[in-house]
């Protein structure tokens, strides 16, 4: 059957001139309801067999924009009143929600919970009422969407949710969320009929609406605006006529959907060329969605399955043996985490597990923050790896997508404590065949124990494309058998589940040599057993070497065709000719090659070698690197080559004093005299002054670097405390420019004899002179020329 | 008061290599992208934003306080705008943090290539916070221009505070020095201005060609 919904509403109580710019809508359920209900009428006479109440904008935080915030109650239960009153039977009520606008931490500043109060108090007002739908529209954040989802079944678990989000042009929501990220999430999370309105016109909901029909089986509801608008004297029209909007409404049942309506701009005439357009229309069959497991994030899917490409399952994100992290995330910093989160994606982690067991933290916090942190930077789909209940609510409420559980075994506290909540968050378990009486041997005992969770689960709701098996890998140094009988269960999966394999393989070399030898050799194995999903380093060239060559041989990478795109390219790589040096038998110009093409491995060694062949200390900074650094001037100067480059000639500069220092320790480089350096006063960039300090410093100079932000006195005493030769001073922008002045005049004052080089991006010649400045240093590199000329060094 | 923490998502090289003053240097693509790679975890992007009525006859926000704005290039910009949006947007302080590290350690190459990089994601922040508001823009029958950021032409930074206080900046920790820089250093306030979607008007992007300063290394030739 085809449901019809009604259009707008503000279109048409604007229209009417009951609703002035200012005037809060929903308040007129109240002021003027039987404007209200007759509006309803008119949708109900045109064909709406559902009508929608006025309570779009009526939660406390919208109606706090009304100072109306002590009135949610008064004005949801008066708005279904109306509607009541006006469908008299006749159509079916859905109580609408929109969103808060504003947006869930980290995306925006408002709480999970509080969003979920607020849709929860909204929801429970709008059932008492007596809707038989709740309708959540417009949404364009999966999160805030999931707290509604969540709150309404809570509030009224009886009446079915209508999820619509709104997707722009580019077939995502502002956020980023895809229609098949979000058919999948919620119909998980259990959303009864999911669909698309506003943002757009009919035309480009086409394709939201059959990518929702391929990826769910609930019923697809679609309420498209009347076209794009535009503004004709002040005021924002929609220009799609009602016969055109008639026109796209059976392309829009053709691609899947029984519920529709309209949203902005639409009118009764609107819902009746709808109505007119559909009858009779037979509802074209629906194709079943993919049986595989899937996983999302806010903006991806990822599917698990024997006949897909493996899925690694990245494993980095766990303090277990690695103190540094455990320790970091202990102080309260996940940069760590987030670099891992960040390096796996990139080697090729298609799913990544976050575990936070650091002793002595607060984990439900910690694994809260690091879900916010990495789901916020990549879009890879996370598995929750905690033995917590709490810690596991708090990832999963934090998740905005649908998570894997890593893991749900057959202990009596797992079952009772996870299968709920997977089931409320729309999780994925990975099941993992242990119990209470202890360690399954074979692959019948394992079959038994995940028959327990699988049946249990499914008790809880849970269904076939919910579940994950894992392999359960023991350590072949205690046990002959152990790899044997995983291989064994590998297949037995298959064949009685038919649902993914997954496990973590690095138990089985456990105390042999070779460890990797043996992973890799097992990796292999798993693989062609029916391994579907490995959990591990990505990082581990070995392992992924193997994935590589095992995809060929069992045919997930067909004809190898990967394989050699991989290894061909490779092999090519391996003939470009190597960059030497020009001449190696002349190690003083080997060096200076170095430095100009800032080779800095390779500087230290021969260093090294120049100085036990007897080259002088002195030898080597003047004729090599000093030389070097003469040409790197030179090419900047000529424009052949830029800053980043000069950087990298001066890294291999400072590799190389560093290596005359360590080798000649009396033997000190001689400074070619003492700069005093800062950025001035009221100034807190320091990017410029630290690339001249840094040419400075591996052009000989002895520096003291006192920073940004510098008062004037501090420089004058640094000054005089070091017998400074010069003193750089750096200001970049007009505010702070008066600085400079003060500072020379300072100087003077105080008898200083230091030579003063200024900078910045403000600076000019101009400037430099009238405040009295020896010299003015357009960027680093005359700087180090300019220093070199005031103390008439060659 | 609208909160958006756009993601980045990814950190475009090509800028980075731009903002680095590289464009056209032959330099090691896997340096750059190291730096890039290196943001996404290093930038913690944060903005805010608010709309507000204008009037282009006095080149006056009419925010509760009305703020006005003076300098030919912005006014001319503005001049058939009937509503603002200033926002702002910052990659807080780590970065900042990380970089002064890297000069210490030596490792200037890095610092360099990841202060591009900085640049780059505060730019992308603010291209995604306006992406999110697109919609909302739409709605109400307006296009965008281009933003344009307080110190461009002769719109003097002196006006940072108010720029703050309407972007509702205080709520993502930007601040302001009395030398008027923002704080954190990878930070921006701008305005975007909106004109009915029927007008013709489009003002060209400012662009380094139009530019005054011609020795500029980020300079696009």
């Amino acid at each position: 059957m085809i449901n019809i919904f009604d259009g707008a509403t503000g279109t048409i109580l604007q229209a009417q001139g009951i609703l002035k710019t200012g005037m809060c809508p929903e308040l007129l359920n109240l002021q003027e309801s039987a404007a209200i209900i007759k509006m309803h009428k008119d949708y109900i006479t045109a064909g709406s067999t559902v009508i929608e109440t006025n309570t779009f904008g009526a939660s406390s935080i919208k109606l706090a924009h009304y100072n109306l915030s002590d009135k949610v109650r008064e004005i949801n239960l008066a708005a279904v009143k109306n509607a009541r009153s006006a469908a008299d039977g006749k159509a079916k009520i859905a109580g609408s929600m929109g969103p808060t606008g504003r947006f869930i931490e980290p995306l925006g500043d408002i709480s999970f919970d509080e969003v979920y109060n607020v849709y929860f108090t909204q929801a429970s007002i709008l059932a008492e009422g007596g809707v038989d739908y709740l309708l959540i529209e417009t949404c364009i954040d999966l999160q805030e969407m999931r707290a509604a989802l969540l709150a309404c079944k809570a509030a009224a678990p009886q009446i079915p949710v209508i999820c619509q989000m709104s997707y722009s042009e580019d077939g995502r929501t502002v956020t980023g969320t895809d229609a098949q990220t979000a058919a999948i999430t919620l119909e998980a999370m259990g959303a009864s009929i999911i669909g698309a309105n506003c943002s757009t016109g009919p035309e480009q909901l086409i394709p939201i609406v059959k990518t929702l029909a391929q990826n769910c089986r609930c019923p697809i509801s679609v309420q498209p605006n009347a076209g794009m608008p535009h503004l004709v004297d002040g005021k924002t029209i929609f220009p799609m006529s009602p016969a055109d909007m008639g026109k796209w409404a059976p392309k829009l049942i053709e691609a899947g959907a029984t519920f529709i309506g309209g949203c902005c701009g639409t009118t009764p005439q609107h819902i009746a060329a709808v109505k007119e357009a559909v009858t009779g229309l037979s509802i074209p069959a629906r194709t079943a969605p993919s049986a595989h497991l899937a996983l999302t994030s806010r903006s991806k899917t990822i599917f698990v399955g024997s006949d897909l490409p493996t899925r690694l399952i990245g494993e980095r994100i766990n303090p277990t043996g690695r103190k540094k992290l455990g320790a970091e995330i202990k102080n309260g910093s996940f940069l760590s985490v987030k670099k891992e989160a960040v390096e796996q994606t990139n080697a090729g982690a298609d799913i990544l597990d976050v575990n936070m067991g650091v002793a002595g933290i607060d984990q439900v916090a910690a694994m809260e923050k690091a879900i916010r942190e990495v789901s916020q930077i990549v879009a890879t789909p996370l598995a929750i790896d905690t033995s917590d209940p709490a810690s596991l609510e708090a990832g999963l409420k934090a998740y905005p997508g649908r998570a894997l559980i890593n893991s749900v075994s057959a202990e009596p506290d797992r079952l009772k404590y996870f299968l709920p909540l997977a089931k409320k968050y729309g999780a994925a378990i990975l099941c993992l065949p242990l119990s209470d009486k202890g360690l399954p041997k074979t692959a019948a005992a394992r079959i038994e124990i995940l028959h327990t969770i699988i049946n249990e689960a499914k008790k809880h709701g849970l269904k076939d494309s919910d579940f994950m098996l894992d392999g359960l890998v023991m350590t072949i140094a205690a046990d002959k058998t152990a790899a044997l009988e995983v291989l064994q269960a590998l297949k037995l999966y298959r064949s009685e589940f038919g649902y993914p394999a997954t496990m973590g393989l690095s138990n089985i070399s456990f105390g042999l040599p070779n460890r990797p030898l043996i992973n890799s050799t097992f990796f292999a194995m798993c693989l062609a057993a029916g391994l579907d999903a490995p959990i591990m380093n990505p990082y581990d060239e070995s392992m992924k070497n193997s994935l590589l060559a095992s995809a060929a041989i069992i045919g997930k990478d067909p004809s190898g065709q990967h394989y050699s795109l991989i290894y061909s390219s490779q092999s090519q790589e391996n003939t470009l000719p190597v960059n030497t040096p020009a001449d190696t038998n002349d190690i003083i110009a080997a060096i200076k090659h170095c430095i100009i093409t800032g080779e800095k491995e390779n500087v230290a060694a021969m260093v090294e070698t120049a100085l036990k062949d007897g080259h002088s200390s002195n030898e080597i900074t003047e004729d090599a690197l000093t030389a070097a650094m003469n040409d790197v001037g030179k090419s900047f100067a000529a424009k052949k080559i830029f800053l980043p480059q000069v950087m990298l000639s001066a890294e291999a500069m400072r590799e190389a004093f560093l290596k005359i220092k360590e080798v000649l320790p009396a033997q000190a480089v001689t400074s070619k005299g003492t700069v005093v350096i800062a950025t001035v006063k009221g100034d807190i960039h320091d990017l410029g002054k630290n690339i001249v300090s840094a040419l400075l410093e591996n052009n000989g100079f002895n520096l003291i670097d006192l920073g940004k932000d510098v008062d004037a006195e501090e420089i004058v005493r640094a000054a005089l405390e070091n017998n400074a030769d010069i003193v750089g001073l750096c200001s970049l922008m007009t505010t702070t420019i008066s600085q400079i002045d003060d500072v020379i005049a300072a100087l003077k004052k105080a008898g200083s004899k230091a030579q003063v080089i200024v900078g910045g991006a403000v600076l000019t010649q101009e400037y430099a002179d009238s405040a009295g400045a020896d010299a003015y240093a357009q960027d680093g590199v005359i700087a180090v020329k300019l220093a070199k000329a005031l103390l008439k060094i060659s | 008061m609208p909160i958006y923490n756009a993601p980045l998502g990814s950190i475009d090289p090509k800028e980075t290599r731009r903002y680095a003053g590289l464009s056209i240097a032959d330099f090691d693509e896997n340096t750059i992208r190291q730096a890039c790679n290196d943001m996404l975890y290093i930038a913690n992007p944060r903005g805010s934003w608010n709309l507000y009525n204008y009037d282009n006859t006095t080149g006056t926000v009419l925010s509760e306080k009305p703020f006005k704005i003076y300098g030919t290039k912005i006014l001319k910009h503005l001049s058939h705008c009937e509503k603002v949006i200033i926002l702002a947007v910052t990659i807080g302080d780590e970065v900042e943090k990380i970089i002064e590290q890297s000069f210490q350690d030596g490792s200037y190459v890095y610092a360099l290539l990841l202060d591009a990089a900085a640049t780059t994601a505060v730019e992308q922040a603010a291209d995604n916070l306006e992406k999110n508001i697109e919609p909302r823009v739409a709605s109400m029958g307006y296009k965008r221009i281009w933003r344009f950021s307080p110190g461009y032409g002769d719109w003097d930074i002196n006006c940072q505070p108010e720029m703050l206080s309407l972007s509702a900046a205080r709520a993502i920790n930007i601040t302001c020095t009395s030398s008027m820089m923002l704080s954190p250093r990878k930070s921006v306030t701008a305005i975007i201005g909106l004109v009915p979607k029927t007008d013709e008007f489009s003002p060209q992007k400012p662009s380094c060609s139009t530019c005054s300063q011609i020795d500029c290394p980020s300079r696009l030739k």
